[in-house]
């Protein structure tokens, strides 16, 4: 093709690449879609996780779909659209944290017992289990960041040891050793907190 | 860790009850209706976040004429600014040889003239000179110019050439003016 052609050429592409601009766009609307409908959810447990309150919880999600909607171009660059989503939200849930550290960690115990699920427990079983998860989760406040970060994530299931790598920017064997460590630190800080009862 | 296994078995159990409390906190299910809300709040945000965005009158248009808007004003930008260097450029005259001004001397601090490295010496009075005997004809004999006045011969002069050569230089002495 010779120059001129090609010059014709892209000339008359530009209604043709209007048309596609068009069809991409709502292409990445359904995408974005069904990124919301299969991990919302996901997404959700992982904001509560850290901030231990239903609404900020979700405007996390919502942030979190926001900043998607914003970079919706790159969406065919990512590999792992999990990963990748939960790695949003939980930047996002730090960076809500660390600006609201100034105020006081506190775990509601009734906010717990009203959460948790009381299936089968008279009313003094599920505040006695209400409190006594209060008291773990007050034990892995006292945890190094790092530490504490990769035992949150741990605790999902569907959140393997090298996705757990992938969503902090580290190693695995890194995640290996601070699981390791946070393990051995809560062992002795339950200890602690036991003999002190 | 631990040495006792009771406490290690403790401390097993203790762990275990801390990663099945976080496990059930991981586990909690979403609040009913999230995925709506957030539906909602995508289709509230804008769709492009630019700093600067068409007018609605141009928006208005079919994506065809937005092109070719975009493309007539990408053409104007680059008319104006390639005309505007080549009116710079074309205005520009070759510069002319620099005229050459002497800078003047720079004045002493203290003003006036510059002495111009001239040093004052002054005038001193001839005064009367000693003279010294025994060294005095070879110092003149070192100072005088080569040629010499040829001094009358006198016969039977016992007086050296020295006294006789001293006698005439030594003009202002007591003993030649008495």
């Amino acid at each position: 093709m010779s120059t001129s052609q090609a010059i014709y050429a892209g000339w008359m592409d530009i209604p043709t690449s209007a048309v596609n601009e068009e069809a991409r766009q709502r292409a990445e609307d359904a995408a974005i879609s069904a990124l919301v409908d299969q991990y919302a959810g996901a997404l959700y447990r992982v904001a509560y996780s850290v901030l231990r309150n239903p609404s900020d919880a979700e405007d996390a999600v919502q942030e979190a779909f926001l900043r998607v909607l914003r970079h919706r171009h790159t969406l065919t660059e990512v590999r792992d659209h999990r990963v990748w989503l939960i790695r949003i939200v939980w930047n996002i849930v730090l960076d809500r944290k660390r600006r609201v550290k100034t105020r006081p960690e506190t775990d509601d115990v009734a906010e717990l017992a009203r959460v948790l699920p009381s299936t089968g427990l008279s009313a003094e079983a599920l505040a006695a289990a209400a409190q006594h998860h209060a008291r773990v989760l007050a034990c892995v406040e006292q945890l190094p960041t790092k530490e504490r970060e990769v035992l949150l994530l741990s605790a999902f299931e569907e959140l393997s040891s090298v996705e757990i790598a992938a969503v902090l920017g580290i190693t695995e064997s890194s995640v290996r050793s601070r699981l390791f460590r946070a393990r051995n630190l809560m062992a002795g800080l339950l200890d602690h907190e036991r003999s002190l009862r | 860790m631990n040495s006792n296994p009771h406490n290690a078995m403790n401390s097993d159990s203790g762990v275990n009850s801390s990663e099945d409390t976080l496990r059930l906190i991981a586990g909690l299910p979403a609040p009913a209706g999230l995925e709506e809300r957030v539906h909602k709040a995508l289709r509230a945000a804008p769709r492009n976040a630019r700093v600067l965005a068409w007018p609605a009158r141009f928006r208005a248009k079919t994506v065809m004429e937005s092109n070719w808007m975009r493309a007539a004003a990408a053409a104007a930008i680059v008319f104006v600014v390639v005309g505007g260097g080549w009116g710079v450029y074309s205005r520009v005259q070759p510069g002319q040889a620099g005229k050459v001004i002497v800078m003047p001397q720079p004045m002493p601090s203290s003003g006036g003239f510059a002495g111009a490295g001239a040093i004052r010496t002054p005038e001193t009075l001839p005064g009367p000179k000693i003279r010294k005997q025994g060294s005095e004809g070879t110092r003149d004999q070192e100072t005088q110019p080569t040629k010499k006045p040829a001094a009358p011969k006198k016969i039977g002069s016992t007086q050296p050439a020295t006294s006789r050569h001293g006698a005439s230089q030594a003009a202002p002495q007591p003993a030649v003016t008495q």
